[in-house]
Formats: structure tokens, sequence, C-alpha cells
């Protein structure tokens, strides 16, 4: 009770400057326009019956960018101010810190998604069987993000409390997010193939993100907390 | 009552960035009721020190010690009574100065920590005309204050300020001398670290002197010093070391 009180705090506070600055929201929509508009000048010729093998990685190639830009820029806010050691100093539990990030840098990447897979969908023929089946789809789309973001927010946050990593994230997110991205894949080719077992995808990658959800609230303490250990205390922009 | 967190001890504490050795078996007590300064040239360990009593870095060597048990991490109800303010003022810039106490003494609230009115605290201050002012638009005065006034709200056991006079006018530190006394009188242990000789000499009980990773000297105010003449003697002796 008092976790989910603790995370329930954490996301409001978030959500409350990110509704004023609409900062992550609008750069994660306008990357996704981009990217949109970078596979229809590339990909748009591809045969209908060939996008069945483009749209899926179209899509998660997507969300990893996007997701990557949205984890960098919801940490960039606490490397700003120092105020993820202020956290964790205070009575806070670290595991409502990693929920409360991962849902809100989720909120994010399924508002970039809204405007991805309907951007595909528009541009390429083959990518209309998600159109056909909205509910797989949006359980798809979600079942996907929550496991980007489950092993994400766990290395976004280990980066957040030095300075200057940024440039680390994308090297560490991306090979550790890959295998999550080739499963959502794959899972959206089955889609997008009518496959008869494309049903099963979905209860396969409600596991997957089960075990990384848990997998990175157990981690993420001593990611946070060792990586505090292996630098300087921040001394750096002492305000404004 | 609930029985106070202090004595908070440090025994031993050594710690290695690289190959520097930045702190080296350093010892140090710091007692219900009283204000220790630590003073010490710039890269002498000061935040270094601070970030492991806190809890932020783990030492490499050494231990902790709470009202005489020692102490890996701190327990949620325990953290509640343990206060710090660091170098940076660590204030979400995205919302108002109101919003950023409430937001801690929600977060204070879930473990059954009492804290004091948001609006009182700001007024204790001197921010209660900026409640609502988004803390990103405040001064690096302004910022230190709310930093302050989140670390007092709590009423805390134990304070650790990192240069907590930094960026405060004359009537910001004479505002934070007057409440740091006031912890004092409440049973608070304080341990700060400044460059400003004349404020600490004049809110601490004792000051310790940091160099080369080892605790190099001490003062101490003594009940016979009355007009505290002696006591800003030896720490201006004390003193001669941070400048070189």
């Amino acid at each position: 009770m008092r976790l989910l009180r603790q995370i329930r705090l954490l996301l409001l506070a978030e959500l409350r400057q990110e509704v004023r600055s609409l900062e992550v929201v609008l750069t994660s929509a306008f990357f996704s326009v981009v990217m949109i508009a970078l596979f229809a000048v590339s990909l748009g010729a591809v045969p209908s019956d060939a996008q069945v093998m483009t749209v899926p990685g179209a899509l998660w190639l997507s969300v990893a960018f996007v997701g990557a830009l949205t984890l960098t820029r919801v940490f960039d806010r606490e490397r700003e101010a120092d105020t993820l050691r202020a956290l964790l100093v205070g009575p806070v539990d670290r595991v409502a810190i990693y929920f409360a990030k991962a849902a809100i840098a989720l909120m994010i990447l399924l508002l970039a998604s809204a405007v991805l897979v309907p951007g595909l969908i528009v541009i390429f023929p083959g990518a209309a069987p998600m159109a056909e089946r909205p509910l797989f789809t949006a359980a798809m789309v979600v079942l996907g993000c929550v496991g980007y973001v489950a092993v994400g927010t766990l290395f976004a946050a280990g980066l957040a409390t030095g300075s200057g990593k940024n440039v680390l994230l994308s090297l560490i997110l991306h090979p550790l997010t890959t295998p999550v991205l080739m499963f959502n894949l794959v899972a959206t080719r089955a889609l997008l193939e009518a496959h008869p077992g494309a049903d099963a995808y979905l209860g396969r990658m409600a596991a997957v993100d089960l075990v990384l959800v848990v997998l990175g609230a157990w981690l993420f303490e001593p990611v946070l907390v060792g990586s505090g250990g292996g630098s300087k205390p921040a001394r750096g922009r002492a305000g404004r | 009552m609930t029985p106070s967190l202090a004595p908070l001890e440090a025994r031993g504490i050594s710690q290695r960035f690289g190959r520097k050795r930045v702190l080296k078996k350093v010892d140090l007590r710091l007692d219900a009721g009283e204000i220790v300064g630590l003073v010490g040239a710039n890269g002498a360990g000061k935040t270094t020190l601070f970030s492991i009593l806190t809890g932020l870095l783990p030492a490499d060597e050494g231990e902790r010690r709470l009202a005489g048990a020692p102490f890996d991490d701190l327990s949620l109800e325990r953290r509640a009574r343990f206060a710090y303010v660091a170098h940076r003022p660590q204030i979400y810039l995205g919302l108002s100065a109101r919003e950023n106490l409430d937001l801690y003494a929600s977060l204070r609230a879930t473990v059954g920590a009492e804290t004091e009115a948001s609006a009182a605290v700001l007024a204790r201050f001197g921010l209660a005309d900026a409640a609502e002012l988004m803390a990103g638009t405040f001064s690096r005065g302004m910022a230190q204050r709310l930093a302050l006034a989140r670390a007092l709200a709590g009423r805390p056991d134990i304070l650790i300020l990192d240069e907590p006079f930094t960026a405060l006018d004359r009537q910001g530190r004479d505002l934070l001398a007057g409440i740091l006394a006031e912890e004092r009188a409440r049973g608070s242990a304080i341990l700060l670290s400044s460059h400003d000789h004349d404020m600490l000499v004049r809110v601490a009980d004792r000051i310790l002197h940091l160099e080369g990773g080892v605790i190099a000297g001490e003062a101490r105010r003594r009940d016979d010093d009355v007009d505290g003449r002696r006591f800003r003697e030896e720490t201006a002796a004390l003193w001669a070391g941070p400048q070189r």
C-alpha cells in the first residue's frame, strides 16, 4: 500500500512537470512523425506483399529510437537538478522510483505509438491487419513497450546519477533491449501474416514482461546506488 | 517519544576514486544537540564523506553507526528522520515551491512521519510570496532556501548540510543561523561544511579540519570561553589549512 502511494505521488509529480512543459511528449511525437516520413520515403515503394517484412521493423525500430529519447529526457530532469539523490536520501522506496519512472516513460512511449501505428497503417497497405485487429494491435504495442521500458528504465536510472553519460545510454540500451524488440517484431509479423498462432504471442509477451519488470525492480537499487558508488558525488551546476 | 537517531558515528571510513585515496580511516562522531562544522580545501573529501554518511555512496572501508548500532542501510522510517542538503539544491525545477514541499511531505506521510505545513515552512524561510512560483525561476539563493526548507520541514534528528550558506544573502545567513540554533536546542545533531569562516564560528560547537583525507585538527567551543574568542582563534589556526 505504501509502495503504491509513493508510486502515485512520484508519478503525479512527473505528470505535473510534463503537462506544464510538454517537452518530452512533443519531442517524442515529432520524432515519431520524422521516423514515419523517413520510412515512407525509403520503404514506400516496397511491394505490398513484402511489407509484412518491413513494417514490423519500422514499428519497433521507431519505438527503440523514441524510447531512448524518452528515457534520456525523463532522467535528464533528475540529472539537471540532482533530484534523484534527494529521493534516495529521503523516505522513498527505491522500487517506487523505478515504477514511477517506468510509468511516465511508458505513457509517453504509448502516446508516440499512437502516432506511429496509424502512420504506418496509412503509408503501408501491408500494415492493414493492424487496423483490422485493433485490440490485438493495441495489446501487442502495450506489451512490447512495457518490456522495453522495464529494461530501459533500469539502465537510464543507473546513468542518471552521473553527468555527461547520455551517450552511454544509447550504447547500453540498444543491445540490451534488442531481444525484447526482436520478440515484438516476431509477434507483429505473425499478426501481419495472419499466423494462426498469433494470439499465443501476446501471452508470451506478457510473460516476458513480467520477468523483465520483476528483474528491473529487483536490480534497480543495486544499479542506482552502485552507480553512485562508482563515481564521485555530483558537484556540478548549482542551480539557476 | 521516539528515541533520537543520534549519535551518528563514522569509524575508519576510507574511500578511493581510481588511484586517489580521498578519505583515509576517518572517524567522526555527531551527538544530539550539537553543531559540528567541517572545513577543508576544495577536493578535501567533505562531500564524499557526506555522501557516505547519508548512504548515497558505499564506503570502501569503515562502519557507520546510529544510536550505537551499526547500519548498512536505513529503513524508510529512519530515513524520514535524517535530512541532507547537498551542495546543489536538488529541487524539482518544474514544480512550484509549495509543490516541492508538498511532494516531500506526502512522501514522508506514507511512512507515518509528520511534517510542518508547507505554508508555515515557506514563511519561516522567507519564501511565502514565492510559494506558487516555479522553482526553475528561482535565483540560486531562493533555491537554497527552498532546499533548506524541505530538509528542515521534517524536524530531523540528524541534519547534514553541504555548504548551506552558499548563495544566501546576509538576511538568509542570519535566518539560517537562527534556525540551526533552534534545531540544536530541539536536540537535532547537525553536521555542516562551509567556506564561510564567520558563519561557521558563529553557529558551530566544534569544527573539524579535513585535510589529506584525514581529520587533521579540531577546535571546540568551551563553556568558559564566554565571548568565543578562543574558539575563533583556534578555528583561525585550523583555517590556515584550507587556505593553503
